[in-house]
């Protein structure tokens, strides 16, 4: 072991050992942090999006049961007097329609066959009990219902209330559809959220038929999924891609595009028979939690390393300055005063502890001095050379 | 006949305060009333497709372009005219628009934030069969954004077209944008910008508050720009670091020999003093081309100071430690002698570290 080397690298070693793990546990405990608050921003995105989803339900039902149970509507519907109900409720939904989302109004009478469409009157009589299975409910229980559904029109969010003639006979029922852009655009709006809804493909093209043309694109397209509507689709469709929903493991997860962080939430959606309809994407900049994380990051990291500077070089230097650096010169000078050379003064400055050494140094150099004046030089036998004493001491 | 006149007064004066109440606000040339038969408000769908972008002024906060301003909405008593019949809808052009105008609603949208007048601007206005309405502006100007060089030069900047409306507050006239206004909503891909790539367009509503604490709607409408790292890298950061090494010479020049200096404290001063001049200048010439670093807190200003501080703590070694030996006077010559062998490495390191630290953070 040599102590000029030993000793500083093993204390500068626990520095290294002591900061570092230090630094590491504050890193991770803001890492922690950061993703706590990551994940608290992705359950707040789904938890609004939920919300938003169930509001528009609600609405949705709400709107149905408020036409199922006007009089004029009740007595007219129960005549089965198509044109007459036309007439009695397409103004209001053109109001509807163009100022509040509602995309689709439609009269069923039982079991499920619709009676009029009032967003596209010249088709009737079709049944719907095959892709609209609620509203075979309603006419079944008389029990009103809401959910997501893909209709003729496609995707919407329903409300089906059962209708009743003035006397209480249950005569069909009324579904009112929500169109989810409003929805999501509002929630943008709001909360600064971009969304994506993807729906399948498959109900997409088996049950709304009467899509318009540019819905199911190449373009629109993410595996099974298309791409029903979008608030900002060039941002969305870096941040969501086919194989984030092809299996939907990880609903949650942050990517990176042009050097800032989006947090996204994949919602799977399910129709009212449990059945997946496709997907919500939300999609939110993280880029200030990340920016504040990395930030912190770098400055622990500058901080642990003037930690183990300082602290390495305090132990260099007290060890070198007090104790080695002294030694060395104390050694030397002994080393001199052996090899029989002309003893030198020490200068210089030593902790007290040294200081003994010196003065010992200095007494034995003057002492040394002293008897080297005082002697008469030998005539026959001159003392050797230390040159020769160490060889012969070797020997 | 003094009660006849007591009550026509009273009257007039409740119906007058009953509009102004409740009324449109006072427009000073628009002929056409507001279409609310659908009700109010009436939702103009907005989008701004940038076609051109000349400069970017970073040091006035400014960016001159030009953009293409489209409004949609709905107004089913917009007079169409026979020529609708075929394509569906009709073009009014120039002159023809202007006299449009004076019969159909156009919102009074305003660019908020454009600077002085546009100098190029024309209209198109398209009425549809089924009572739609399309507007249409191309407008040259200049445009003031803020810029802000938090994280220069990793920094991604928004140029921003604002959009607010005037002479009707939000309740009644509303700036709205649908996922095809973001399609329509994006730059052209011919512009290319001097010393930034160009990003997604997105839009946001915003309001502005009126004189009678009402609120006008508004939007505002960012063009993502990212900065490229190379046009700012030799006039700045190579000369920040560089002169970082100045205060690391001053120390390192000098010589210790059995725990004494050689070299004499006055030269080593003068080396911190012609770098504090030097770097006066640096920071005079930076702030003079790139006005907006200058004042605000970013990696620039940071290593300005990191420049500042080393050689204010190189002068503080040399008369501390080189002309008074104060650490020789304190704990001896060895340790002096050490501190300095310690000093010629960690304080590189140190300060190196530490501008790293500076530009990492920015990028972070």
């Amino acid at each position: 072991m040599k102590f000029t080397r030993d000793a500083a690298v093993i204390l500068i070693i626990a520095v290294l050992i002591v900061v570092s793990g230090l630094t590491y546990l504050s890193t991770q405990m803001f890492r922690g942090l950061t993703e706590e608050v990551e994940q608290e921003q992705f359950s707040l995105m789904e938890t609004i999006l939920n919300t938003s989803l169930r509001d528009g339900e609600n609405r949705a039902l709400a709107q149905a049961e408020l036409m199922a149970n006007l009089p004029d509507i009740r007595k007219i519907f129960a005549t089965r007097d198509r044109a007459a109900l036309l007439a009695e409720c397409q103004p209001s939904f053109i109001l509807q329609k163009e100022k509040y989302g509602v995309d689709q109004m439609q009269f069923h009478v039982p079991p499920a066959t619709s009676f009029l469409r009032l967003h596209s009157p010249d088709k009737f009589g079709d049944d719907l009990s095959v892709f609209r299975p609620m509203v075979r409910l309603v006419n079944t229980d008389n029990v009103s219902r809401k959910g997501l559904v893909v209709a003729r029109s496609g995707p919407a969010i329903f409300g089906v209330a059962a209708i009743k003639d003035l006397t209480g006979t249950h005569t069909g029922s009324v579904d009112v559809g929500l169109n989810f852009g409003p929805v999501l655009d509002a929630l943008k709006a709001s909360y600064k959220i971009d969304l994506a809804l993807f729906i399948s493909e498959e109900p997409l093209r088996k049950f709304a038929t009467d899509l318009p043309g540019d819905v199911i694109t190449e373009q629109n397209r993410r595996g099974k999924y298309i791409k029903f509507h979008s608030t900002h689709w060039d941002r969305l469709k870096e941040l969501v891609m086919e194989s984030d929903l092809a299996k939907l493991n990880e609903t949650r997860y942050t990517r990176t595009v042009r050097g800032v962080t989006y947090g996204v939430v994949l919602v799977p959606l399910l129709d009212p028979a449990g059945e997946p309809l496709g997907v919500f994407a939300a999609v939110k900049d993280f880029s200030a939690s990340r920016a504040a994380a990395g930030k912190s990051l770098v400055w622990q990291s500058l901080l642990a390393l003037f930690a183990i500077v300082i602290l390495a070089g305090a132990i260099l230097v007290v060890i070198r300055g007090f104790l080695l650096r002294p030694l060395e010169v104390l050694t030397e000078r002994f080393e001199e005063m052996v090899d029989g050379k002309e003893a030198r003064p020490i200068e210089g400055d030593f902790c007290v502890e040294m200081q003994k050494f010196a003065d010992n140094y200095e007494r034995l150099r003057l002492f040394q001095s002293e008897q080297q004046n005082s002697a008469t030089p030998p005539v026959a036998s001159p003392s050797p050379a230390p040159e020769a004493l160490r060889a012969e001491e070797k020997k | 006949m003094k009660l006849y006149l007591t009550a026509i007064v009273t009257i007039a004066i409740v119906l007058a305060v009953a509009f102004a109440a409740d009324g449109p606000r006072p427009s000073a040339s628009r002929q056409p009333e507001l279409p609310q038969q659908g009700g109010l408000p009436i939702n103009v769908q907005t989008g701004l497709f940038f076609l051109k972008i000349d400069s970017v002024q970073e040091n006035e906060n400014t960016f001159r372009a030009t953009v293409d301003l489209r409004l949609r909405w709905k107004d089913s008593s917009a007079p169409a005219t026979s020529d609708t019949a075929i394509t569906g809808f009709q073009d009014f052009i120039g002159d023809a628009a202007k006299a449009k105008l004076g019969e159909v609603w156009v919102p009074d949208v305003e660019f908020s934030n454009m600077e002085g007048e546009p100098t190029y601007a024309t209209q198109v206005l398209r009425v549809f069969k089924d009572g739609r309405v399309e507007f249409r502006k191309r407008v040259t100007g200049t445009f003031s954004s803020e810029f802000s060089p938090d994280n220069f030069p990793f920094d991604h900047q928004k140029l921003r077209v604002k959009l607010v409306v005037r002479g009707e507050d939000a309740k009644r006239v509303a700036l709205d944008f649908r996922q095809e206004d973001l399609d329509f909503s994006h730059v052209s891909s011919e512009v290319e910008v001097s010393g930034w790539d160009l990003g997604l367009v997105d839009i946001h509503r915003e309001s502005e508050r009126g004189l009678f604490g009402e609120y006008h709607s508004g939007l505002s409408v960012e063009l993502e720009t990212i900065r490229q790292i190379n046009t700012s890298l030799a006039p700045i950061f190579i000369p920040l670091f560089a002169s970082l090494l100045i205060p690391l010479m001053a120390i390192y020049l000098n010589k210790v020999e059995d725990g004494d200096f050689q070299i004499d404290a006055f030269e080593l001063c003068n080396i911190v003093i012609g770098g504090l001049f030097a770097v006066i200048a640096l920071n005079f010439t930076v702030n003079s081309t790139y006005q907006s670093l200058g004042g605000t807190d970013n990696p620039v200003t940071r290593l300005f100071s990191l420049n500042y501080l080393g050689l204010g703590i190189a002068l503080a070694i040399i008369i501390c430690m080189f002309h008074f030996n104060m650490v020789k006077r304190m704990c001896g010559k060895y340790v002096q002698e050490q501190l300095y062998v310690y000093m010629i490495w960690a304080g590189p390191l140190l300060l190196l570290a530490t501008a790293v630290a500076i530009l990492l953070a920015a990028a972070a």
